[in-house]
């Protein structure tokens, strides 16, 4: 069986500086894997060409087989590979509810026109975009505060907003970009949780790229790390944390979020 | 083709002054003054009050231009755009302000100077002739000197004064200027008054080769923005380049194809759009500013 | 119009009956036939102000509105004039020209965001201003005059709209044009906002990295929005046009556009009915400061300039619309 997700040969230079280069891993169905390393170790990078938000220099990222790098964003949306943002990038004056509800439009079966002149399947779809929300967000334990405006919302809470709107668009692989950063042990706990559920409940493979190495270390089934760029090590936790490459490469840089 | 060169570094000369005056208040407020060119025709009549009428030595009269609308920019930074910048939940409403301000200077402009175009006495006689293939009225060569001149004088007070050092912080990251101790109301408002006190300074010089009106403002305005655009917003260079290419393309459209009436502009906003598709930021612009 | 409460339907009934019983009423009573004019004007310009909010509406300044409502005009007085056709076909042409302008143009110059976009639209009402200028068919700084005003139209016999030069009361019709076209624009603007895409639209005002990371084809929604804004230009400027039946270079200009851009912020960027409010506000102030003579300009911005001071968030931030046809 071919993997869901193939990261292919990929590289990203800008300029005369390489960011990733010749990157390759497979990210099965229903799994949840980690990106991890050092900071500046090309993380964010290959991330966004993952998620088709910078074009790759060279390589490919191929879902189902079909090539999904160097499109559009929201073509690799479309097609069901959802990024999620850290937590300052919310629809700002959107109540909870709301941001879920719009972004659940891919699923819409009515056409813009149709919406425009009030058709039969543009109501049915408000019933079912509105049902919808409410059962997300009480899966989500957000249910207390769905009607609270997004700039009103505690940082912790935001993290979950970010992941409930990347859910709402029913995709079968979710980008989670540093789900865990700048919280504490409590909060990234109930996250841990959380994304474990999203795995478990909706089916949904989940990729993440993180720092945290405790909160990497309980969730993934398998974790990759880059180093400048490269990728060093690919493999369980437990194999993972007794790379010797890996250690050196953590005790080598003055990174300060080692935790191991 | 030396005329054609010679027009280009005159008017580019003048326009870059007008740019760095937008570009720095737009760097530090991410203000888009709208009143720009009012400030312009300002500096104009304050000299030609002076200078043409009641008779002040040409270089006062400019002093004089310079300092009143350092007043100028300076009251209207501290009343009217830092607070509104304070209050309003969006940052469109500085550009409204603006509007309204550039409907308020056009008003004062017309009842205290009238609406009649005004010129003053030359301030230089004769006609520098080379060979009739480069003809310079003697004038416009002094300008150009002294606008030139004015532009390496703001480009040392920028590169080497405290004030310049302050004030490029503060373009570049505001909190952090604040953070490093810039006193950020106050050279806000220092920038504000130094961007219309330029406007004022070209609008003295000019007064003395191609007069003032009142309706110059508004176009000058205009070129003052697709200056600001070609060279990239917020950038002191991209001002210079901005206006040193905008007065060569005027330079030769001007020459080349007068024949065909007024498309010169035309070529250029159209070249200017296709400029803007490939380079959004402009020549020395960051991406979005 | 669907789902609305009792109350907004009360305030809309309210609306409709001052636009056509009570102003004709009050016009009649008080002799001040001017009036028609004004509010006539009101109306048109209230259209392209429509416009104007809705490229707002996906966080867009917009400041380039003259230049397609100086297209409208002209696009409508080309064809009403040299090619004889009726005005009322004129009309939607007008706007249709406009929208496929603003597509072309909108393709390089919306990936342009904040003052940069608002920057190049205000240069693109010069460029029509000066293409006006130097193209054949537009007759240069004449202009176009002697616009005949609208034909009848009638289908099978029943006719729809009468002929407005047989007409006594020119002023009177032109004014429930005017008004009925305005009611339409904001009907569907109000239904626009608030369907799909009007959602969509509020996403990418909002965020757009995270909009098109749900799946919204930003450039295609911003493209669509700036071609129905430019629709309403059109619209608004054809209809302008017929009324002054002339079109020149300078009929609509940059301070045009600025004022367009004006009206939307004095009414309140986040509400539908802003732009209306903020288009009567203004005009019919700088109307009435008429009688201030050469202070005119002057008593207009600095009032302009205390409401930006004191209330930056529009007029209708003061909650003085609630009541009305929200």
């Amino acid at each position: 069986m071919t993997p869901l997700l193939q990261i292919r040969n990929v590289t990203k230079k800008y300029g005369g500086l390489t960011a990733n280069n010749d990157i390759s891993f497979d990210v099965s169905e229903n799994e949840i894997l980690s990106v991890i390393g050092p900071n500046g170790a090309g993380k964010s990078t290959l991330f966004k060409m993952i998620s088709s938000f910078v074009p790759t220099t060279s390589g490919e990222v191929l879902f189902g087989g079909e090539r999904i790098s160097n499109l559009k964003p929201h073509v690799v949306a479309r097609k069901g590979v959802v990024r999620t943002f850290q937590e300052t990038t919310i629809f700002k004056s959107m109540t909870v509810r709301e941001s879920v509800i719009v972004a659940q439009h891919l699923r819409a079966k009515a056409s813009l026109g149709g919406y425009f002149w009030g058709s039969k399947a543009a109501k049915d779809d408000v019933v079912s975009f509105g049902k919808y929300a409410d059962e997300l967000l009480e899966f989500l334990g957000m249910s207390e505060i769905s009607d609270e405006l997004a700039s009103n919302l505690p940082q912790g809470n935001l993290r979950a907003l970010g992941v409930a709107i990347g859910l709402a668009t029913g995709p079968k692989v979710l980008l989670l970009d540093e789900p865990f950063a700048g919280m504490n042990h409590d909060e990234t706990m109930r996250m841990v949780e959380l994304v474990r559920s999203v795995r478990d409940a909706r089916g949904v493979t989940v990729l993440l790229v993180e720092h945290d190495m405790p909160a990497v270390m309980t969730i993934s089934d398998r974790i990759v790390v880059l180093n400048f760029g490269e990728k060093i090590a690919e493999g369980t936790p437990s194999e993972i944390q007794n790379n010797e490459k890996v250690i050196e490469a953590y005790l080598g840089s003055a990174d300060d979020e080692i935790g191991m | 083709m030396e005329q054609i060169l010679a027009n280009g570094v005159y008017l580019g000369s003048q326009y870059a002054m007008i740019a760095l005056g937008l570009t720095l208040i737009f760097a530090l407020m991410n203000v888009l003054n709208f009143a720009h060119g009012q400030m312009y025709v300002i500096g104009g009549f304050v000299t030609y009050t002076f200078y043409g009428q009641l008779g002040v030595p040409f270089v006062l009269a400019l002093i004089i231009s310079c300092l009143t609308l350092a007043v100028l920019g300076a009251l209207i930074e501290k009343f009217l755009f830092a607070p509104v910048i304070k209050g309003s939940a969006r940052e469109e409403s500085t550009m409204l302000l603006a509007a309204g301000i550039a409907f308020l200077l056009d008003a004062l402009i017309l009842l205290i100077f009238g609406e009649k175009q005004r010129g003053v006495p030359k301030i230089v006689n004769g006609v520098f002739n080379y060979d009739f293939r480069l003809i310079m009225p003697y004038d416009r060569i002094v300008i150009c000197v002294l606008a030139i001149l004015s532009i390496i004088a703001f480009i040392c007070l920028m590169q080497y004064s405290k004030t310049g050092r302050a004030l490029r912080a503060l373009a570049q990251d505001r909190t952090a200027a604040q953070l490093m101790g810039v006193n950020v109301d106050r050279y806000s408002m220092i920038g504000f008054a130094l961007g219309a006190m330029l406007a004022g300074l070209v609008g003295g010089l000019l007064v003395t080769i191609t007069g003032v009106n009142l309706g110059m403002g508004g176009p000058t305005s205009i070129k003052a923005f697709m200056m600001v655009m070609i060279g990239g917003a917020g950038v002191i260079s991209g001002a210079i380049w901005g206006g040193i290419i905008l007065g060569f393309m005027e330079a030769i459209g001007l020459a080349v194809l007068s024949q065909y009436g007024d498309i010169t502009y035309l070529l250029i906003f159209v070249s200017l759009m296709i400029f803007l598709a490939i380079r959004p930021q402009g020549l020395m612009g960051k991406p979005w500013g | 119009m669907k789902n609305l409460t009792s109350k907004q339907l009360v305030g809309v009934g309210l609306f409709l009956f001052a636009v056509f019983v009570a102003v004709p009423v009050l016009i009649r009573i008080t002799g001040r036939w001017d009036f028609y004019f004004t509010l006539t004007s009101v109306a048109l310009l209230a259209i392209a102000s429509a416009g104007v909010w809705l490229t707002f509406y996906i966080g867009r300044i917009n400041i380039g509105q003259g230049a397609f409502a100086l297209i409208g005009a002209y696009v409508s007085a080309i064809l009403v004039v040299k090619g004889g056709v009726s005005f009322w076909i004129s009309l939607p042409a007008a706007g249709l020209f406009a929208a496929l302008v603003a597509i072309l143009i909108g393709l390089p110059i919306l990936r342009l965001r904040g003052v940069y976009f608002a920057m190049i639209t205000l240069v693109l009402t010069q460029v029509v201003t000066l293409t006006a200028l130097a193209l054949p068919i537009t007759n240069g700084a004449k202009g176009i005059s002697s616009i005949p005003l609208p034909s009848g139209i009638s289908i099978f016999g029943v006719p729809i709209i009468p002929d407005f030069a047989a007409m006594e009361n020119t002023k009177l019709a032109f004014y429930y044009a005017a008004c009925i076209l305005m009611i339409l624009t904001y009907a569907a603007l109000y239904r626009l906002v608030n369907s799909r895409l009007g959602h969509l639209c509020r996403s990418m005002q909002q965020n757009e990295e995270l909009a098109s990371s749900i799946g919204v084809n930003i450039s295609y929604i911003r493209i669509v929005i700036f071609a129905i804004s430019s629709f309403f230009g059109g619209i608004g400027g054809a209809m302008f046009g017929s009324i002054a039946q002339s079109v020149y270079p300078s009929s609509f200009q940059v301070a045009d556009s600025v004022n367009f851009m004006l009206n939307c912020f004095l009414g309140g960027l986040g509400y539908v009915f802003g732009p209306m409010l903020g288009t009567l506000v203004l005009y019919f102030g700088w109307d009435l400061l008429f009688e201030l003579g050469k202070y005119q300009l002057l008593v207009y911005s600095l009032i302009l300039i205390a409401v930006i001071r004191f209330l930056p968030n529009g007029l209708l931030s003061l909650r003085l619309g609630k009541g009305g046809p929200k």
